[in-house]
């Protein structure tokens, strides 16, 4: 049996190594904010965090994740929290999730959990990135760039630079 | 206190007459007590079917607006969200505008389903008609709430007036909420059309409406609550729904858009135990309760699974030279524009004409469609994504011969397609109900990307003949458009057509719903009004396929956005900028010349500051070795009463056929504006949109299927290609209508951009999308 870690809480998984993590979260573990979008690596409407670094979902098998530590979009006020040892605050979210609402970035918005777990990635390693940056974690440093259908772009950069500076503001340095 | 003893309580019913609603009343002695605005059902309309019949929630299914005794508000709207928010944004903000309350007592937005929401129609032109509904109801309400007051207060209703939800007359006053509280009132409202037709219904009658000169609320940049409940992961989404006891789907569509079942494939119980294959005709599936197990026993079954053989599409690569050559455009009465004037035989001094081309598109959501269906003591109930639920429910009745009173649509957020199920359906749904009704148990299906990009619906062809005749001072004597297309607007379900059931009828010239007609109308609003002689035609055809394709498939044709007037405004656009630099004039002069509309005059000239447009004819003569060549070209749109004005800065290079499009300004008068935030963030993403189509999008088919499959074989544009975007909302004051969004910014772009490739190489893009190979054989 697979067990891994999600949004802080071990869960063990009954499904067969095989399986792809998004069925796994969606299917089993009822964590829905990783969608459905084309299975096959392309557009990043399924990514989570792994150990801090962007997946796609849909096409990574659960066997390849044994111990691993899996943060999706639910889990990102508690990994916040958890980052800058903040009190429990269930209306915090995480500075990227109130930066999408500031700056009112989603159109449909299905492809916003993926463009803020990536946006996270990148933030936790680059806290002040540039807009070449930006563009380099969203198009070329993963398996595809992340796509928007929308057209939401110059709002996620907007989004993304608020971000930035949320982070920075609310004090306290990361563990 | 419960609902008998109110009723006991009660005294004498009295009615009043508002603008030709009727309130009645009811007094108890409960502390509660609301408003509700309903439907006045006319006896005569025969509405067996109505959602009052099959309602689940019987407090009330078909209101419009209800006022509660602590203040707050609900509104039920028949439309849906999809991501524009603009029923859970301007909707709000126009019917509080209208009761003179604040924006945010508005506290819920029911939307879409059918068994709780009163109008039904499509989520189209939301802002232009369709919203017209909640306003007037709105208006009769505060007519009403007013009667009431003045009551109370013994004044005549003139004197009282309306802030921040307060009633007011001298020292008398009154909250909206303490004039309803222990009554229970109801205001019907007259209503006109029918509930399950395209359109749906539409509020009769003509209340006072609030002049827009004392408008407070609408202007104001309202966030979108939904946002919120979004990004936190709180909301659900329609893929999210999980119903008791279901099967997971996934169909496997025919081997071509013309192919019948030989022999559906078995499943090999060895390896998927649980999952099981269902035929209906040629409608197959593989459905299990676990989802990866019908991903995979579906792939297995679909390679073994045998169908026809068929050839019968042109294929994309002779799409041009088959609308040209092999339709006989004949077999559709041609329609001449509305704003056909003056005279055919002029004089020109020089002419300019061409043809010009723009390819199928796909809506392509970035979340493939998905639907659930389950049946519950005879009640159909359809989860799912749609712009036209109570029409979608129309069509479900009719595909199982049952009546409509029998089925309900729930609707979820989803994934953005931009009109494809604005006539109910987007591809699963019926797949859905189908299986669910076979298999006795609540299926979803899925499709997968290849499914959705396949088997969806697309934006059609269109081929377009141009002539623009100047006179011996470079002006635009004559304009002449010829415009060649398929039909855009199939609404009958997939599932249906495969499984052979009954539906509604394809486009066609004697189809006698007037939007599912074959006809090609010109639908791009003329603009040049300094033109003295226009002839404008349009002539359509059938669906390529369809005729030809044992299942009636073929290619499906759906309205995108702006239906035929995207398709329409390229060549228009393009042919102007040719005309500009045949008469030597600048392309942004050249349409103020002949624009002279006094709001587009204002618009151009604002366009000429905020891109900071220089003045000089095309093409810029840039030096023809240099590796980069630079340019810029502008298009002008009206649409929906708004008027648009786009300039885009291009760099192309020629060794490598790349295109980059560095820098959008867009200026946008669209009359009222509701929300000048969403409709900002509306027009920067429709203007991506309009980039990606311009660059990257085109639908490849051979004679068979279609052959875009995935976000490979259908690109479509990336963060790396956003260019520096300028949107500026420059509402004319004193206009008298609301202003729509991201459409409009949509389909203005590509000409544009297009106009921008020519004055940086002197060479015309005369089709879309300007893809290096294409753009490597202009520059050869
Ligand atoms: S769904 Fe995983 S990348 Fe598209
Ligand atoms: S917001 Fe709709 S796909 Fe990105």
């Amino acid at each position: 049996m697979t067990v891994i870690s999600v949004n802080g809480e071990k869960r063990e998984v009954k499904a067969s190594p095989e399986v792809p993590l998004l069925y796994v979260l969606r299917g089993e573990l009822d964590v829905m904010t990783p969608k459905f979008g084309c299975g096959l690596a392309q557009c990043g409407a399924c990514s989570v965090l792994v150990d801090g670094e962007e997946v796609r979902a849909c096409i990574t098998p659960i066997a390849a994740l044994d111990g691993k530590e899996i943060t999706t979009v639910e889990g990102l006020p508690a990994r916040w929290q958890q980052q800058r040892n903040l009190a429990d605050d269930a209306e915090r979210l995480h500075p990227v999730q109130q930066a999408w609402i500031d700056k009112q970035v989603p159109q449909c918005g299905i492809c916003q959990f993926g463009m803020m777990i990536k946006t996270t990635e990148l933030l936790e390693s680059n806290p002040t990135p540039n807009d070449a940056a930006i563009v380099d974690a969203l198009t070329t440093s993963g398996p595809s760039p992340h796509l928007c259908r929308c057209g939401s772009y110059a709002a996620i950069k907007e989004g993304i630079h608020h971000a930035a500076d949320l982070m920075a503001a609310s004090g306290g340095d990361k563990s | 206190m419960n609902k008998k003893a109110e009723e006991q309580d009660t005294t004498a019913t009295e009615t009043l007459n508002i603008h030709g609603a009727s309130l009645s009343r009811r007094s108890f002695l409960g502390v509660s007590g609301s408003l509700l605005v309903s439907l006045a059902l006319k006896p005569n309309l025969g509405f067996a079917n109505s959602a009052v019949t099959n309602s689940l929630d019987a407090a009330a299914p078909n209101s419009w607006v209800e006022i509660h005794a602590d203040n707050t508000v609900v509104i039920r709207t028949g439309k849906c969200d999809f991501g524009q928010s603009s029923i859970y944004t301007a909707y709000r903000q126009i019917v509080a505008e209208e009761l003179g309350i604040p924006v945010d007592a508005i506290t819920t937005v029911i939307s879409g389903d059918t068994d709780r929401t009163p109008d039904g129609g499509g989520t189209f032109g939301l802002l232009r008609t369709n919203v017209l509904n909640l306003r007037k109801v709105a208006a009769y309400t505060r007519e009403a709430v007013l009667k009431l007051a003045a009551q109370r207060f013994g004044v005549s209703p003139d004197s009282i007036s309306i802030k921040d939800g307060i009633l007011s007359a001298g020292s008398k006053r009154a909250s909206y909420g303490e004039i309803v509280a222990k009554q229970a009132l109801t205001l019907e409202i007259p209503v006109e059309g029918e509930l399950t037709s395209f359109r749906g219904l539409t509020v009769a009658g003509n209340p006072p409406l609030k002049d827009p000169a004392d408008y407070t609320v609408i202007g104001t940049p309202v966030k979108n609550p939904i946002v919120r409940p979004k990004v936190s992961g709180e909301l659900t989404w329609v893929g999210d729904v999980k119903l008791p006891g279901m099967l997971h789907a996934r169909v496997i569509h025919p081997a071509t858009l013309g192919s019948t079942l030989v022999k559906a494939g078995n499943v090999d119980k060895s390896r998927f135990p649980n999952a099981q294959v269902v035929a209906i005709n040629n409608l197959v599936a593989v459905v299990s309760p676990d989802e990866w197990e019908a991903v995979q026993a579906a792939n297995a079954v679909a390679a073994v699974t045998q169908w026809s053989d068929w050839a019968g599409l042109p294929g994309s690569a002779q799409l041009q030279e088959h609308l040209r050559s092999q339709v006989d455009w004949n077999e559709v009465p041609g329609t001449a524009g509305r704003f056909n004037s003056g005279d055919a035989a002029v004089q020109a001094s020089r002419t300019h004409a061409a043809s010009y081309f723009v390819p199928y598109h796909k809506h392509a959501p970035i979340g493939p469609t998905v639907s659930l269906a389950e049946v519950t003591n005879g009640t159909i109930t359809v989860h799912t994504h749609s712009q036209n639920p109570q029409f979608l429910r129309m069509a479900i009745a009719k595909m199982l011969g049952e009546s409509e009173a029998a089925v309900v649509i729930r609707t979820y957020p989803g994934p953005g397609h931009f009109g494809r199920s604005n006539g109910g359906n987007a591809g699963s749904e019926d797949e859905a109900v189908l299986l669910a009704r076979k298999l006795n148990k609540p299926v979803r299906v899925q499709w997968m990307r290849h499914d959705d990009m396949q088997w969806s619906t697309q934006s059609s062809a269109m081929l377009s003949d141009i002539r623009i005749d100047l006179n011996d001072s470079g002006k635009i004597l004559r304009y002449e458009a010829t415009h060649f297309g398929p039909p855009m607007q199939d609404d009958r379900p997939i599932g249906a057509l495969l499984a052979n059931l009954p539906t509604i009828s394809s486009p066609s010239p004697n189809n006698p719903s007037p939007v599912h007609r074959a006809e090609m109308y010109v639908a791009d609003s003329w603009v040049y009004a300094g033109i003295a002689n226009v002839a404008e035609t349009g002539h359509g055809t059938y669906q390529l396929g369809e005729r030809e394709s044992p299942l009636k498939v073929g290619l499906r044709d759906h309205s995108m956005r702006t239906p035929i007037q995207f398709q329409q405004n390229f060549p228009r656009e393009s042919a102007i900028t040719e005309a500009a630099a045949l008469a030597g004039t600048d392309a942004l002069e050249f349409r103020l010349q002949h624009a002279t509309d006094p709001r587009f005059q204002a618009l151009l000239t604002r366009l000429q500051k905020e891109s900071q447009w220089q003045t000089r004819p095309s093409p810029a003569k840039e030096d023809e070795s240099a590796t980069v060549l630079r340019g810029r070209g502008v298009s002008i749109m009206f649409r929906d009463n708004g008027y648009w004005a786009c300039a885009a800065t291009i760099a192309v290079t020629p060794a490598t056929g790349v295109v980059k499009v560095e820098q959008i300004t867009l200026v946008a008068d669209p009359g009222i504006v509701v929300n000048p935030l969403q409709l900002k963030r509306q027009a920067e993403a429709g203007c991506l949109m309009g980039v990606s189509q311009a660059l990257h999008e085109e639908v490849a088919f051979d004679q068979s299927r279609v052959t875009s499959s995935d976000w490979y074989s259908y690109p479509i544009l990336t963060m790396a290609e956003v260019p520096k975007l300028n949107v500026v909302i420059a509402p004319f004051q004193g206009a008298k209508i609301y202003g729509q969004g991201s459409e409009s910014a949509n389909a203005l772009v590509p000409s544009a951009i297009a106009g921008a490739f020519f004055d940086a190489t002197g060479k015309p893009a005369r089709r879309l999308p300007l893809r290096p190979d294409y753009i490597k054989t202009l520059l050869l």
